[in-house]
């Protein structure tokens, strides 16, 4: 490692547009890229990183501006160079790869040409065409895909997430750049795609030499790739240090309670309820295939989601199901919401055979299972004022309007916001506050089973770790069941009673969450387990870390 | 307010608007500006505009060209506003039977709009006025039947992408039954579009009616500009103000009314309008 930095971002403030929430962006950031190291620029959502990296680029969004500082970058300043400098780094000696490869990558174009194209434009003079197509064979093998010839003649669309996020990769790669920029590369994907990820990116970067500037919200990543690290917290760098001091010893609060709330961590408590013993809510031979009608003429397509799934959920009982997309396991949930009808099989739920149920009689019995939704944007009506999303359950089961009125606000209180938010509309909270917001909509019916699908997977760590504790006392006060749907292993380890992994639509493995993590039975279950980011750190889920002193 | 505040913002639309209310105001205050009927004659024929007692001249009968034009903007303006509400209700039903249910009832619906789609609107609109005889509430029946398919396929678009929405799904859950879904949640969710697409198609109703009085198909007791000019045009040559000035009221309130619209599509679809901007 060299003493020189490669990048050098001295004092950088990016300004906003004027009448934002703050006046910069970015303020006062100075960072250092070396040869040959991984720096990790860490932050909630909000925090800058993402807009200290694009600025580095001068890909910074219209009306955002550089109002001050440098970066420096071999002998230039990229605050100030010229639009024809700018173009000859990017994805020359500097490149970037993002977060959706899908939406990166051009569609109607095989991918061997998308590669071929970023050689093309920064070369000097004309390659030849055998010439350029052995470079890209090359790449293709160096970001480690099987079968390079073939692939590079396939669409993006025919790829996998994570095969995709290889091929962005390899057109990073495609100039030899001293310097790569990652913009939360892994974060769209799966946890074992991650895990594979993040070793190519470790490897091309000690095989090339390449300073990182790795982009990312997970302390779990950082724990596993960098050499340094920078915290960011509302456009300014609040700690920046070796990943060792930074994570074994923060001295800033921020960061300290950052890694705190890292899920999975804290001792495994709030486990003094008594469970039922008759099941509450039973599934059984639960089966969904997707069909998709691709025209009149052609056959059908058919994609099989859930297979045979038998679920049992006992009073008071918090069963987790774990898998990565495609598992099926928000189908699951929908089924069980019967927001979508199964193809086969029965939930008997509190005395009933559920799926037979229509019409009035199903409205009756709906009230008792109520749904958390992942994205607390999209769940909630843009059009309706929040207390009265909150009071329309109970009235329309028949609770005077008055008293459900009187109820919403002492909900809106209970999950830790004010009564006057009741008058106001969704777009006026944030991400946290509207997923409170939905979880007393879902507990004014006061459900016996409530499922929350993915109901933490959009929120930043810290705001997670608060809804996680609410939802965990709410499950005390109003003795509910919980079916808690979660691609996180952590987050399931906190809160579950139970874990159900899943995989391709079927079960795996299910248990107490002491035997699942402490010795699973299944290899996918392992996998699972190996994969998640940050063991070295933060320990496996349900052990609490031994390895952090808060000095 | 807010939404009248950035409307307030859109200078075209409010130009637009400033044009339209001047016609609202000639068609309402009508009769006290010529208090004689428009079909009675009132001066020599063939008087030349901006001299002699009428403004805007007379026609081969005598009558005055300006008091018709003022009588045709009740006409003009009636006409475009109940054909749209009918297509409004027809279209705006259809459209939302359709995205809620999905599946057999959407195909018969929609193939039941394809029909109509596929016979060109205004061979459509002639045949309804020249089968059932021309009289104000046919004419209207005629219009809204040729406009209603377009609306009735944006709604059930609209409809399709918000049924899967999330905060759909939880009133679902809530336990509110179907109509009241569709009625708290999802049509005002999707009634931007709507708007902005009947605003315009009042536009084009008046244009469909000033073109089926042209050929005289429009109501013989009510005067109006298509009527106007349809009834000059073989004396077009030597007196152009009998058909230039309908033809020119004509214009203004078609142009008024889109410049209306697509100010109310950029304050009421205000990520659009901002990616427009940007751009």
């Amino acid at each position: 490692m060299t003493d020189e930095p490669l990048l050098a971002i001295e004092n950088l403030s990016v300004a906003l547009p004027k009448g934002g929430d703050r006046q910069f962006a970015v303020e006062n950031v100075s960072l250092a890229v070396r040869r040959n190291e991984i720096v990790c620029l860490v932050g909630e959502s909000g925090s800058g990183k993402s807009i200290t990296a694009h600025a580095v680029l001068r890909l910074l969004p219209p009306g955002l501006d550089v109002a001050a500082g440098a970066i420096r970058f071999k002998d230039m300043d990229l605050a100030r160079a010229d639009e024809g400098t700018m173009r000859a780094l990017r994805g020359g000696p500097i490149s970037m790869i993002f977060q959706e490869p899908l939406s990166a990558l051009n569609p109607l174009t095989r991918v061997g040409q998308q590669i071929g194209e970023a050689i093309s434009t920064h070369a000097g003079a004309k390659l030849s065409r055998a010439e350029l197509d052995a470079r890209v064979i090359d790449l293709i093998a160096a970001v480690g895909l099987p079968d390079p010839p073939a692939l590079a003649r396939s669409y993006p669309f025919q790829l996998s997430g994570g095969q995709r996020q290889r091929i962005m990769i390899a057109i990073a790669m495609a100039n030899e750049p001293a310097l790569l920029l990652a913009d939360e590369p892994t974060t769209a994907l799966d946890v074992t795609t991650q895990k594979q990820i993040l070793g190519l990116v470790r490897r091309l970067q000690a095989e090339r030499g390449m300073g990182v500037l790795f982009i990312t919200h997970d302390f779990g990543v950082v724990a596993d790739i960098a050499d340094r690290v920078v915290v960011m917290r509302n456009g300014c760098v609040v700690e920046q240090g070796t990943v060792a001091e930074v994570l074994r010893a923060p001295k800033n609060e921020y960061t300290k309670a950052l890694i705190a709330a890292v899920p999975g961590g804290r001792p495994a408590a709030m486990r003094s309820h008594a469970l039922g013993s008759d099941p509450l809510l039973e599934a059984r031979g639960l089966n969904k295939v997707f069909t998709s009608r691709q025209g009149a003429f052609r056959p059908v397509r058919r994609v099989p989601a859930v297979q045979d799934v038998a679920l049992t959920l006992r009073p008071r009982e918090t069963v987790a199901v774990v898998g990565e997309s495609g598992s099926g396991k928000s189908t699951l949930a929908r089924m069980i919401m019967r927001l979508i009808e199964p193809d086969a099989g029965a939930i008997d739920f509190d005395g009933v055979d559920f799926l037979k149920l229509r019409g009035v009689q199903l409205r009756a019995i709906r009230r008792k299972v109520q749904i958390v939704f992942q994205d607390p944007f999209a769940a909630l009506d843009p059009r309706q004022k929040v207390g009265e999303a909150i009071a329309r359950g109970p009235i329309t089961y028949g609770t005077p309007p008055v008293e459900a009125i009187a109820e919403a606000k002492r909900l809106l209180a209970r999950v830790g916001l004010k009564e006057s938010a009741y008058e106001r509309y969704p777009h006026e909270f944030s991400g946290g506050q509207r997923q409170r917001i939905c979880i007393a909509r879902a507990i004014a019916l006061k459900p016996l089973v409530l499922v929350a699908d993915e109901a933490v997977s959009a929120l930043d760590v810290s705001v997670q770790q608060h809804i996680l504790e609410l939802l965990a006392e709410l499950r005390e006060e109003m003795n509910m069941a919980m079916l808690f749907i979660t691609h996180d292993l952590r987050v399931a380890s906190e809160i579950a009673d139970r874990i159900v992994v899943m995989r391709c639509g079927e079960i795996v493995e299910q248990g107490e969450t002491q035997s699942v993590f402490g010795a699973p039975q299944h290899a996918y279950t392992r996998e699972l387990l190996e994969a998640i980011p940050g063991r070295s750190l933060f320990g496996r889920p349900h052990e609490p870390s031994v390895n952090i002193c808060f000095a | 307010m807010k939404t009248l505040a950035s409307f307030l913002r859109h200078p075209a639309g409010v130009i637009g608007l400033v044009i339209l209310t001047g016609v609202v105001v000639l068609a309402i205050v009508a009769p006290t500006l010529f208090p004689v009927d428009p079909w009675d004659m009132v001066a020599a024929p063939f008087e030349p505009p901006f001299d002699g007692e009428t403004w805007l001249g007379s026609d081969m009968l005598g009558r005055d060209v300006a008091a018709c034009i003022a009588y045709g903007a009740r006409v003009s303006l009636l006409i475009g506003v109940s054909s749209t509400l009918a297509a409004l209700v027809i279209g705006v039903t259809v459209g939302a039977i359709a995205g809620y249910f999905g599946g057999r009832v959407d195909e018969v619906l929609m193939r039941l709009v394809e029909l109509f789609q596929t016979i060109p609107g205004f061979i459509l609109a002639i045949l309804l006025v020249a089968t059932l005889g021309p009289s104000l509430s046919n004419v209207i029946l005629a219009i809204g039947a040729v406009s209603w398919p377009q609306l009735a396929r944006l709604t059930r678009a609209e409809f399709l992408r918000l049924r899967s929405r999330e905060f759909v799904q939880a009133a679902v859950c809530q336990g509110q039954p179907p109509l009241s879904v569709v009625l708290r949640h999802i049509l005002p969710n999707a009634v931007s579009p709507i708007i902005v697409t009947g605003s315009l198609m009042i536009a084009s109703s008046i244009l469909i009616e000033s073109a089926l009085s042209f050929m005289g198909l429009g109501d013989p007791n009510l005067m109006s500009w298509g009527f106007m000019i349809g009834a000059s045009r073989s004396v077009m040559r030597q007196a152009w103000w009998m058909s230039v000035f309908p033809g020119i009221a004509i214009f203004l309130t078609v142009l008024a009314i889109n410049l209306v619209g697509e100010g109310l599509n950029d304050t009421l679809n205000p990520r659009l309008s901002r990616k427009a901007r940007a751009a």
